[in-house]
């Protein structure tokens, strides 16, 4: 064998299931094609194929007869139809191969699909007198299985287990019973049915519904169906036929090897080559598993919004008890809550003489004091804090009111917040919302039952005010912020209340995203829909889709918005500061037209409050990483989780293989004597953009090289390059974060400049400057792209952990540099390479960090200095990280893929 | 300490003029309306037994079943205290009592007991708590060596001790503990009149645990004339303030319903005064309440254990000019100071007041608090936190001198070399300052896992008209998984510090106590259900699977013939054809007799 003497030994060669697989006979091949489209259709939601064509016992007619034949097609899932391919596969290849195409097609298109249903028919419905519909290819399992244990049983009737004999022909049923433990739903007289009639088979009493050999002689000669239908196993060469398929079974003789589909000599060469081929190994298969990879976790995504991977919501915190309270927030509580929003509408028209057209809504002292004189005279224990904040030349300053409510009898461990920031996290006057809060902060004031303190927060902004508020709780200020001079417990849950306009509200718009997309506790946000909408009928709403219809665009839309947010890592209102601290806190936004009212509203968070009143522990029962699709369905982290896990694992496949092509495989010495690549093979690559050093190995026989030896990598560069690129990304990161605004749209196109020359510059210097051997500058650029994805999958991975969204979305718009690559000036000539080479680093630079951000702002019509304001003000403010992603990982990745398809040009 | 209230100087000339009594019994109720429609109620229980007929187990005010528990355990002196809340002291003033009987949130117990060395006493201190947390249905039986601590000087004895005692404090905590009706009936239950007449008969657990703030005290002390006639004192004290409105609402009709529209009291005066649009008027007028209104049933008239006492027993402090109605034959004597009255009352008939709604004229003056302390946790995560402790001293000329004691939980791992003061003055400048500019005095006993807590002592001294803050860092010990509670819980307890005010003038043997609250430490909680979930269904699987497999295995199977053949073998079998055998003779002998 030619393979490489340090080729670690695979467990199981790949090339042999290929083989395999490319060796299934018609119709095996058929009724997997039909079960694997069967389960596609069920994908979609018009027209139910279970429905159509499972067994069901009470619509059996002679209309439906076609149930009959159809039910072992259908299947329940995905998992339900990939175990009974496997587990059919061999099975029927075997079957097909002893028995020929035509008696196969013969057998299973009439008694082996119908006897079976008839005796499950028969008993389920006039014995058993229940309806239970059965569907799935494990009944052609179980009646092969049945067959083949009787042909065990008659040249193997006993195996021993210690003094006791176990009749063979028992195994399908201990195989049954097993599956029907483990597996649930699984139809144990389905299965039962079957054994049976497969023992029928096995015992040749079914041998009557074979069609005669004559007949089947005549059908193929007549139409010449060995010449035309490719993988036909022929009446003549069943079991002994073309494929030279050693016996499976011969009497008398022992079980043949469970090798035994390994093909004849020819085959086995062909085997042979490919194992021996270590270009393909090495060159190709990375690229494929890459490919495969982005492909599975795209479509992982995009099967989220299916019923059978998401969940209905539920309240996993038995303390919650969400909307078993009577709230009684109403009646004369109405007319106060006039009276204080009278009373501040008055203040704001005392700010401007003007009118009430352009009246000054800013928080000023008049306003603070008034809230306060409103608490202090309900009894609260009220506080304010000063803070300031100075983010790219702008200065965010303001005051912050907050007003303690203590539980009586209580101990001041626990608290509760309610926020109202004078301006919503849309920059509208959040004046209801404020009169409501106040309302209620001397409601509450009057209950007994509380265990925790209640605080109620009014910020001037729903940007910066919540984030100095809950940074000077726990004591973590930064200088230009007060410290609180009033505090209670462990905060418990936060609520934000908006109420921005005069008119009456539709529904309730959740908002739930964090800073950084961490989320609150999914059962914060279940409480609240349930609350709304069990107790109050008030509907709720999530990421802005205000008509969701529950179609799978809607749910997948739900989750891309939903992601999209998670991703930016912004806060998208004033509950966001408080996920840092793990501080489960939500939005309430009425929004839409119609006849709820401000009580509505108040009698909602009465509600919410007296839930969280009632917990004994911190909310942690239920989930804190999912993806909500609807109000009332979410996709936990174990099931969406590996959607992004796929994209990142392309990356370290492709930098383990290159690892191992550096050290085991050059492609040097079989290059040094092949004629120069074809056209054909030109255009190949630059379809793909892959290398392509060793050409056309697969016809040769392997060559006898040092290719065996194990050759030494020059790690010194690679590492250097990887790690300071890294490390260069400090200096955007710095740069965006610390300007002064005005600048962000020059420096924008700066940076777009610089990305342009800086791969260019590396490029240069690198091949100038040292003067290595062309063998050590392939082995040296394939290790700087190993070094650069190994640390891009590293981190997408661990980032996927913590905000799957980012971590996706920087996956997908990296995967190219999976397959650029330095092209071999051996392989391809310099005007192709030059070609090659810019058509790649064009296309690299539209994904490029700046050219993404700018599309993004063009796509969605928003100022780039705008984006990039608020970017570095998450940066200086909320410490969110996203910027950190983008300079330290995404941007180095970039430039050293571009740099290597520079590289092609020197 | 030149500020003290006028509350407490009462308190104070009450207790010294019954010192010296032998073998009385008195009780009073000091009724004190505070702001937020806010009534402090004051109860206090009094009784002295001779020490000859205490050590001759005679016991006569003094309860049998509590002598018996001190005897035992060698205790001398001894102070219990169970207590819910926290006293709002910026509303309120200062604490009744100055604050001597009070404890922090949970039960605190403390006690001398006689003991020849550290373990001896420690075993006493043991084998008290357990009886105790009989006796008052607590936990204090959860009283260990981990929440056990010797404190050098934040407690002082109140009592006189023979010189030739040998006497060790214990200091133990629980801060979790909930005070509830199941400690208030053992606690009524050692008073002479078991709270069916006197004032105790107001002490109703429904009302008494709806209070907003609620102390219990039970001290014990021998105390000794110059002549040298010893007596053991016993007083019982139960401090509790109500909120008037809600302890007026019916008790069929708790909830706190929005008010009628008519009866929404609003300021008219406002533009937009309407029908529907309220702008609430704050109340002047101080608000009507009465004994049976607020306690839910009146005094059933005096103990009559409490002969010849000429003080009042009820003592309301209101202004002079407030219209107070109280029952007929109730003797009113309005004490000089202009603010108190008290009732003497009588022993048959029942005692109520009622006060009606009145404007307010003059307040009863309530005292500045001599230091306002706030201890809080801060920062975040589950490995590490800071303890930040606020110190402020309100007066604007004197330092406070006072000693400052806590007791953390093993699994708090304080930093004490983090410990950092910042002082802040009136102008707001914070400044940072090393801590030893303050602490005058450190006393520190590190913790050991699993045996004991940190206990930290200091002297400080607090400037005037500043506030000092004291800041360390702790590190959150990682429990074992049996250490957890086995319920649901929101964090572990960390008992409140207890601030000693020493008084300066004159060394009047009384200081003042503070306690902070209690705080709450979040610790790294595994998800216990989750090997739980684990657990079940892979044993589910494994007793499925091994179940059928193991009977497989030994099971014999055999043939009918061999089985019959076997079955001739065994006892059972021979013993039925005897049984056969003999009923077959039976029946035989009878067949013959035929």
């Amino acid at each position: 064998m030619a393979t490489p003497a340090a080729l670690p030994p695979l467990p199981f060669n790949p090339s042999r299931v290929r083989s395999y697989v490319l060796r299934l006979p018609l119709f095996t091949r058929l009724v997997l094609l039909a079960i694997i489209v069967f389960w596609l259709l069920e994908l979609q939601t018009v027209w139910s194929v279970k429905q159509w064509g499972s067994l069901i016992p009470e619509e059996i007619n002679i209309g439906t007869m076609y149930r009959l034949n159809t039910y072992p097609f259908i299947h329940f899932g995905f998992f339900h139809a990939f175990l009974n391919l496997l587990a059919l596969t061999p099975l029927l290849e075997r079957f097909e191969a002893e028995h020929g195409t035509l008696t196969a097609v013969a057998l299973f298109f009439g008694p082996l699909s119908t006897f079976p249903a008839g005796a499950y028919i028969v008993i389920e419905r006039f014995v058993l007198h229940r309806n239970t519909e059965v569907f799935g290819a494990s009944v052609w399992v179980f009646l092969l299985l049945g067959s083949e244990a009787i042909r065990t049983f008659k040249s193997n009737p006993y195996f021993s287990l210690g003094p006791y004999k176990i009749p063979t022909w028992t195994s399908p049923l201990f195989a049954c019973g097993l599956v029907s433990i483990f597996v649930q739903n699984a139809s144990l007289l389905g299965h039962l049915c079957a054994i049976f009639v497969g023992y029928l088979f096995g015992l040749g009493y079914l041998k009557v519904f074979v069609p005669p050999e004559k007949v089947l002689r005549w059908i193929e000669g007549k139409l010449n169906l060995l010449g035309r239908l490719p993988h036909y196993v022929s009446v003549d060469q069943k079991t002994f036929g073309r494929y030279g398929v050693l016996p499976t079974t011969t009497a008398g003789s022992e079980r043949a090897t469970p090798m035994s589909y390994l093909g004849s000599s020819q085959r086995l060469a062909a085997i042979r080559k490919l194992r021996s081929n270590p270009h393909f190994l090495f060159v190709h298969l990375p690229h494929i598993l890459s490919f495969i990879c982005i492909v599975a976790g795209v479509v992982w995504l995009l099967l989220l919004p299916l019923n059978d991977y998401s969940r209905q919501t539920y309240i996993s915190e038995n303390a919650l008890l969400p909307g078993q309270v009577h709230a009684y927030f109403s009646g004369s509580e109405q007319h106060i809550f006039r009276g204080y929003k009278k009373e501040l509408e008055a203040i704001l028209g005392r700010q401007t003489p003007s009118g009430q057209d352009n009246r000054n809504e800013e928080f000023t002292p008049a306003v603070s004091d008034k809230i306060q004189s409103i608490l202090r005279a309900a009894g609260l224990k009220v506080a304010t804090q000063k803070y300031e904040y100075t983010s790219s030349g702008i200065t965010h300053q303001g005051q912050n009111v907050y007003a303690i409510i203590q539980a009586p009898r209580g101990d001041a461990t626990e608290a509760i917040v309610l926020v109202a920031a004078w301006k919503t996290a849309d920059d509208e006057l959040n004046l209801n919302g404020v009169s409501l809060a106040l309302t209620l902060a001397g409601y509450f004031k009057r209950w007994s039952l509380w265990s925790k303190d209640i605080i109620f927060v009014f910020p001037p902004d729903s940007k910066s005010g919540t984030q100095a508020w809950i940074d000077a709780y726990h004591d973590m200020q930064p200088a230009f912020v007060q410290p609180l001079p009033l505090k209670s417990g462990a905060l418990q849950g936060g609520l934000v209340i908006e109420y921005p306009f005069d008119h009456r509200f539709e529904s309730l718009h959740i908002l739930y995203d964090g800073v950084n997309g961490q989320l609150p506790n999914l059962d914060l946000f279940n409480t609240a829909v349930s609350i709304a909408g069990g107790q109050m009928g008030i509907g709720s709403n999530l990421q802005e889709m205000w008509d969701h219809n529950d179609s799978y665009e809607m749910r997948l839309q739900t989750i891309l918005r939903g992601m999209v947010k998670q991703g930016f890592g912004y806060a998208t209102g004033a509950h966001s500061s408080f996920m840092p601290y793990h501080i489960d806190a939500i939005t309430l936004q009425p929004k839409g037209d119609g006849w709820q009212d401000e009580m509505a509203l108040g009698r909602t968070i009465e509600g919410l409050c007296r839930s969280l009143n009632n917990l004994l522990e911190h909310l942690h029962q239920s989930f804190f990483f999912y993806l909500l699709m609807q109000t009332n369905r979410f996709v936990s982290i174990g099931t969406y989780l590996p959607s992004a896990m796929l994209i990142a694992g392309n990356f370290t496949i492709m930098a383990i293989a290159l690892w191992l092509r550096t050290g085991y495989y050059t492609g040097l010495e079989q290059t040094a004597v092949k004629p120069p690549v074809t056209a054909e093979e030109t255009n190949k690559q630059a379809a793909t953009l892959t290398e392509k050093s060793g050409a056309n190995t697969a016809q040769q026989p392997a060559v006898k090289t040092d290719s065996s030896s194990i050759i030494e990598r020059q790690l010194a560069l690679p590492l250097t390059l990887v790690v300071s690129l890294h490390l260069l990304g400090l200096v955007p990161l710095y740069i965006f974060n610390n300007i002064n605004h005005q600048y962000y749209p020059t420096a924008t196109y700066a940076s777009i400049a610089i990305n342009a020359i800086l791969p260019t510059v590396l490029a240069a210097s690198l091949t100038r400057g040292l003067t290595t051997t062309p063998r050590d500058q392939s082995q040296q650029s394939l290790l700087i792209k190993s070094f650069s994805l190994l640390v891009l999958g590293l981190f997408l991975s661990t980032l996927a952990t913590l905000n799957f969204s980012l971590s996706f979305m920087i996956g997908l718009l990296c995967t190219p540099l999976s397959f650029v690559n330095r092209i071999d000036p051996r392989t391809a000539s310099r005007p192709v390479r030059s070609v090659l080479a810019v058509v790649g680093l064009v296309l690299l630079n539209v994904l490029s960090p700046p050219v993404v951000l700018l599309g993004a702002c063009w796509y969605s019509g928003v100022d780039v200095e705008t984006v990039l304001t608020q970017a570095a003000f998450g940066w200086d403010v909320w410490g969110m990280w996203t910027q950190v992603v983008v300079w330290c990982v995404w941007w180095p990745a970039w430039v050293t893929g571009c740099a290597l398809l520079e590289f092609s040009l020197f | 300490m030149t500020v003290l209230s006028l509350l407490s100087l009462l308190f104070l000339a009450a207790f010294s003029s019954l010192a010296s009594a032998n073998s009385d019994y008195l009780e009073s109720l000091v009724l004190q309306p505070l702001p937020q429609s806010a009534l402090l109620a004051s109860f206090n229980f009094q009784s002295n037994d001779s020490q000859t007929s205490f050590d001759e187990r005679h016991f006569r005010y003094f309860p049998r079943a509590l002598g018996q528990i001190l005897r035992h355990a060698n205790t001398k002196e001894l102070h219990l205290r169970f207590t819910t809340g926290r006293w709002d002291a910026e509303s309120w003033g200062p604490r009744p009592w100055n604050g001597t009987k009070e404890g922090g949130t949970g039960v605190e117990l403390w006690a001398w007991i006689d003991a020849v060395d550290d373990e001896a006493a420690f075993a006493k201190w043991i084998t008290l708590a357990q009886s105790l947390s009989g006796l008052f249905c607590a936990s204090l039986n959860f009283i260990d060596s981990t929440r056990t601590t010797r404190p050098v000087v934040s407690f002082e004895p109140m009592g006189t001790h023979a010189a030739s005692d040998n006497l060790h404090l214990l200091h133990g905590t629980l801060p979790g503990e909930v005070v509830c009706t199941e400690n208030l009936t053992p606690f009524l239950k050692l008073l002479p009149c078991k709270g069916k007449a006197g004032v105790a008969s107001l002490l109703d657990g429904h009302k008494l645990f709806d209070a907003s703030w609620q102390s219990m005290s039970v001290d014990v002390r021998p105390i000794c004339t110059q002549t040298g006639e010893c007596v053991v004192q016993i007083d019982q004290s139960v401090d509790i303030v109500l909120d008037i409105d809600r302890s007026k609402r019916p008790r069929d009709n708790p909830i706190p319903r929005p008010v009628p529209n008519e009866q929404l009291v609003c300021d008219t005066s406002k533009p937009y005064h309407s029908d529907d649009t309220c702008y609430p008027l704050e109340s002047t007028s101080e608000k009507s309440w009465g004994l049976s209104e607020i306690f839910g049933r009146s005094i059933s008239g005096s103990c009559p254990l409490t002969e010849g006492s000429t003080d009042g027993t009820v003592c309301l402090r209101v202004p002079h000019e407030r219209e107070v109605h109280a029952t007929d034959g109730a003797v009113e004597v309005q004490r000089p100071d202009g603010y108190t009255r008290c009732f003497t009352l009588e022993s048959s008939t029942p005692f109520d007041l009622a006060i009606p709604e009145q404007e307010a004229t003059t307040q009863v003056p309530l005292d500045e608090p001599v230091l306002r302390a706030e201890r809080t946790i801060v920062g975040h995560g589950q490995e590490r936190g800071g303890m930040r402790i606020i110190f402020d001293n309100p007066s604007d000329t004197n330092a406070v001198d006072f000693i400052y004691f806590e007791t953390l939980p093993w699994f708090l791992r304080p930093y004490v070399h983090t410990l950092q003061a910042t002082i802040t003055g009136r102008d707001g400048l914070r400044r940072q300052v090393p801590a030893s500019q303050f602490i005058k005095e450190t006393f520190y006993r590190p913790a050991i896992d699993r045996e004991r807590g940190t206990q930290l002592e200091l002297a400080l001294s607090v400037p005037a008209a500043s506030t000092v803050t004291l800041t360390y860092d702790f590190e959150k010990a990682i429990l074992r998984y049996t250490e957890y509670p086995p319920d649901a819980n929101r964090g572990f307890n960390v008992a409140p510090a207890v601030i000693k005010l020493g008084s300066a003038d004159g060394g009047a043997s009384h200081p003042i106590y503070i306690r902070t609250t209690s705080l709450l430490l979040p610790l790294p909680t595994p998800d216990f259900s989750m090997p739980y979930n684990v657990i079940i269904l892979t044993s589910t699987v494994i007793a499925l699977a091994f179940g059928s497999i193991f009977n497989l295995l030994v099971r014999r199977f055999v043939t009918a013939e061999e089985a019959s053949a076997m079955r001739s073998q065994t006892l059972k079998s021979r013993l039925g054809g005897k049984l056969v055998a003999l009923r077959d003779r039976v029946k035989g002998k009878t067949a013959k007799t035929e």
